[in-house]
């Protein structure tokens, strides 16, 4: 028995192509591929990571191309992922899918190019645009003397304060004026554990400063206490540095304990939990009178508690009298492998890496622009954005390794054994140091 | 007639269609076909590569580079690999007999002779068809120690102050909780296994002065056993794969600079870990090596499973 005379099935089945052909068929009329592009224009996909509000900015940047440009039309498209993981691009690149620009973490940079997931950028005439990066910048960008993304942002760190809290401890903060130079930790301490504040059951409800909070990572007090994370020429990752192992003691280790090691985790539990929206942050809601943070918090707080009471100074050295320290981190513009519009990409590369695209960022989002030409422009400092970008001229920034992304959860790991007192901190950074060396191992000797 | 040919198809090694069969094979092959080319491309294949993969030093792209054993070598000497094992063999130990528990109990509650019992039904199974990752989403919340509902509640009872997602030796039980709110799937298949358990064994048990608890054991649970045998398999094996509650819990997903994966890496399980290794650390030969000894280790289990089963499931009528 049948259901269907074979006539009607044939007929059906026809009906079906037809229409599916129709349907297929207009969108390969002209006219622009997305609205507010220009006609002609080829449809470019871009991926990022980020959220908002960082991410609303790129979005203005994308319009602003797209109704601009006779080249590329873009279309932004908010992935899963983050600064270590591109699960998402890099399933999507095998299977032939991927996006024509994707936004990645500069210092993975070679790390990704070395795995071959990244196109050459130099067949596009990327190296005629080194001379308008930021040396550093443009160095992470590049992977065995080749080119593999334009630099994006970058930013630095340095140590927020909350005006209002420390006043209302007692606290004289004429020493956080930047002007005096950087505080000494021993200075910062002390006024810190004035704001400190427990409730009826013994759990901290204010934490003056909770060093490993935010952006306080083992790269910013390696950097801080003079340590070097990487020696070239042996082409060895080298954590167990005295002066890194120093600031995990202190910081870390030192710092935890005398907070009292689980009251301090549960503070930190409470008050700053995994997926944390940005305006949640501790120190925006008072819970913390310190915080090392970077230039992007500037944005932040403007969009979220634009009448803070707030200062902002160098990250705290060792001893009186030492150099301020910080590091710059930052963001590029990658062409995965297999990309298909990968000249229009490159375009629209060229307008959001530029002075377009990081004059309009630098504006929203309060980060710091890799471009020479804008870094000398002070009108688009404002406020503390300056005191930021004073600091980028000696600002650190991490080795651009092909392991770069293992040695920083390595780097992690140790930092979570000292901060909860498991592990000696020597300890656990020579654990970090065998397992990332053996990694290295096969990409030695560096260029 | 139909049993004679099925038994004539086992027996013989030949299979003799007639032309009717044959157009009825040539009419339906392509029904199947899809399932048939989806199973080969996306299952099979997979599978046999990275057996394949296993044994090259690979990044996915470019070439992969053929180096024996060492893949498997570095397992020994890799404290991360048997972090993961061991915290992965933790959830398992406590997750399923936990889950088999959970899961009778709501079962029975499911089975209860009252008059809202549907309701009771659609309430208990309600949080199963929840994503997962939205549930872990708001378990995040509930967990919180200072405003979380779970410990305002054990406050009430002088419980102290538990850092649940914050406290390596909290994490993992934490994770078994979370996978509690999954159990309506298994109880709806102990419900059905329960009301197959005929009601006369019940009354002739009752008429010889058995009490509920006794009717309980020496009833129900031997007629369940084959159902307690698919949940105790299933679950080990599910056990083992544990990855999205861990990974959301670490804030693997939010665009903040990644951390370890909990407290203590407590929240790194076998497959959080080979994850990381394929996707982070682009290094998929580990990554399939790893797969490979989970599919052994899964074998192994379910086998000593299906051994151990012998002396306590009880099949009716065998």
């Amino acid at each position: 028995m049948t259901l269907l005379p074979r006539s009607s099935i044939k007929a059906l089945m026809l009906g079906i192509l037809v229409i599916t052909a129709c349907s297929t068929g207009t969108s390969n009329q002209a006219g622009p591929p997305l609205a507010g592009c220009k006609s002609g224009t080829s449809l470019v996909t871009f991926w990022t990571s980020h959220t908002p509000p960082d991410s609303d900015s790129l979005k203005r940047i994308v319009d602003a191309y797209n109704s601009q440009s006779s080249v590329g039309c873009v279309k932004m498209v908010q992935v899963p992922g983050s600064e270590t993981d591109i699960a998402k691009l890099t399933t999507a690149v095998r299977s032939g899918t991927g996006p024509d620009v994707y936004m990645l973490d500069r210092f993975t940079v070679a790390e990704r190019a070395a795995a071959g997931v990244l196109e050459d950028l130099s067949q596009f005439g990327a190296s005629s645009l080194s001379s308008n990066y930021l040396d550093f910048a443009w160095a992470e960008a590049n992977f065995k003397g080749k080119p593999y993304a334009l630099p994006f942002d970058t930013d630095t760190r340095a140590l927020y304060y909350r005006k209002d809290l420390l006043q209302a401890a007692g606290v004289d903060i004429s020493a956080l004026d930047p002007a005096k130079g950087p505080p000494t930790i021993d200075t910062i301490r002390t006024m810190a554990n004035k704001v400190n504040k427990k409730d009826s059951s013994g759990k901290y409800t204010q934490i003056g400063f909770v060093p490993w909070f935010e952006q306080g990572w083992h790269y910013t007090w390696g950097f801080v206490y003079g340590g070097s994370f990487f020696d070239k020429s042996a082409c060895k990752v080298t954590p167990t540095d005295p002066k890194i192992v120093q600031a995990f003691t202190d910081m870390f280790t030192n710092w935890s304990k005398a907070l009292g090691v689980s009251q301090v985790q549960t503070f930190l539990s409470t008050y700053a939990p995994p997926n944390l929206p940005a305006q949640q942050n501790a120190f925006l809601l008072g819970k913390v009178a310190f915080m090392v943070s970077g230039d992007w918090v500037l944005g932040n707080i403007a969009t979220y508690t634009p009448n803070l009471q707030y200062g902002v100074t160098y990250i705290p050295v060792p001893n009186q009298g030492d150099q301020p320290a910080t590091w710059a981190g930052g963001w590029s513009m990658v062409i995965p492998k297999g990309a298909k519009q990968s000249k229009a990409g490159f375009d629209f590369m060229k307008y959001i890496a530029g002075e377009p695209g990081q004059r309009q960022y630098t504006k929203d989002s309060q980060h710091t622009p890799t471009i020479k030409a804008l870094d000398q422009d002070a009108s688009l400092f404002a406020g503390g954005h300056a005191f930021f970008q004073k600091q980028l001229s000696a600002a650190h920034s991490r080795p651009p390794l092909p392991v770069g992304a293992f040695y920083w959860d390595q780097l992690s790991t140790a930092q979570d054994a000292a901060v909860r007192n498991t592990t000696a901190p020597a300890t656990a950074l020579a654990a970090a140091a065998s397992a990332t060396n053996a990694k290295l191992q096969q990409y030695c000797p560096l260029p | 007639m139909q049993s004679q040919r099925g038994a004539a198809l086992i027996a013989a090694p030949r299979v003799h269609l007639t032309a009717s069969e044959w157009r009825q094979l040539r009419t339906a092959a392509p029904f199947v076909l899809p399932w048939v080319i989806g199973f080969f491309a996306f299952t099979l294949y997979p599978i046999i590569y990275s057996l394949y993969l296993s044994f090259q030093s690979y990044s996915g792209f470019g070439d992969a580079v053929p180096v024996g054993f060492a893949n498997y070598k570095h397992m020994f000497t890799d404290p991360l690999f048997f972090k993961s094992l061991y915290n992965t063999a933790y959830y398992t130990l406590l997750a399923v007999p936990i889950g088999l528990v959970v899961a009778i109990v709501l079962a029975m509650l499911m089975n209860q002779n009252v008059r809202e019992v549907a309701i009771y039904r659609a309430a208990f199974y309600l949080p199963s068809i929840l994503p997962l990752f939205a549930l872990t989403f708001i378990f995040i919340v509930l967990l919180n120690p200072g405003f979380g509902l779970v410990n305002f509640f054990l406050g009430l009872f002088h419980v102290p102050t538990i850092n649940w997602l914050g406290d390596p030796s909290w994490t993992k039980v934490s994770v078994v909780i979370l996978a509690q709110l999954g159990a309506g799937g298994p109880a709806l298949i102990f419900l059905a296994s329960l009301r197959a358990v005929p009601t006369e064994l019940y009354e002739s048990a009752r008429l010889e002065g058995a009490g509920p608890l006794r009717r309980f054991w020496h009833i129900t649970v031997p007629l369940i056993t084959p159902v307690i045998l698919y949940d105790l398999l299933y679950g080990t094996i599910l056990g083992l794969q544990i990855f999205t509650p861990a990974y959301i819990l670490v804030g693997g997903t939010s665009g903040g600079a990644a951390y370890t994966a909990g407290p203590d890496n407590s929240l790194l399980f076998y497959v959080f870990y080979l994850y990381k290794n394929a996707f982070q650390y682009s290094d998929m030969g580990y990554a399939s090596a790893m797969a490979w000894v989970l599919f052994l280790i899964s074998i192994v289990l379910a086998l000593l499973i299906m051994r151990w089963s012998q002396y306590w499931v009880h099949y009716e009528g065998a």
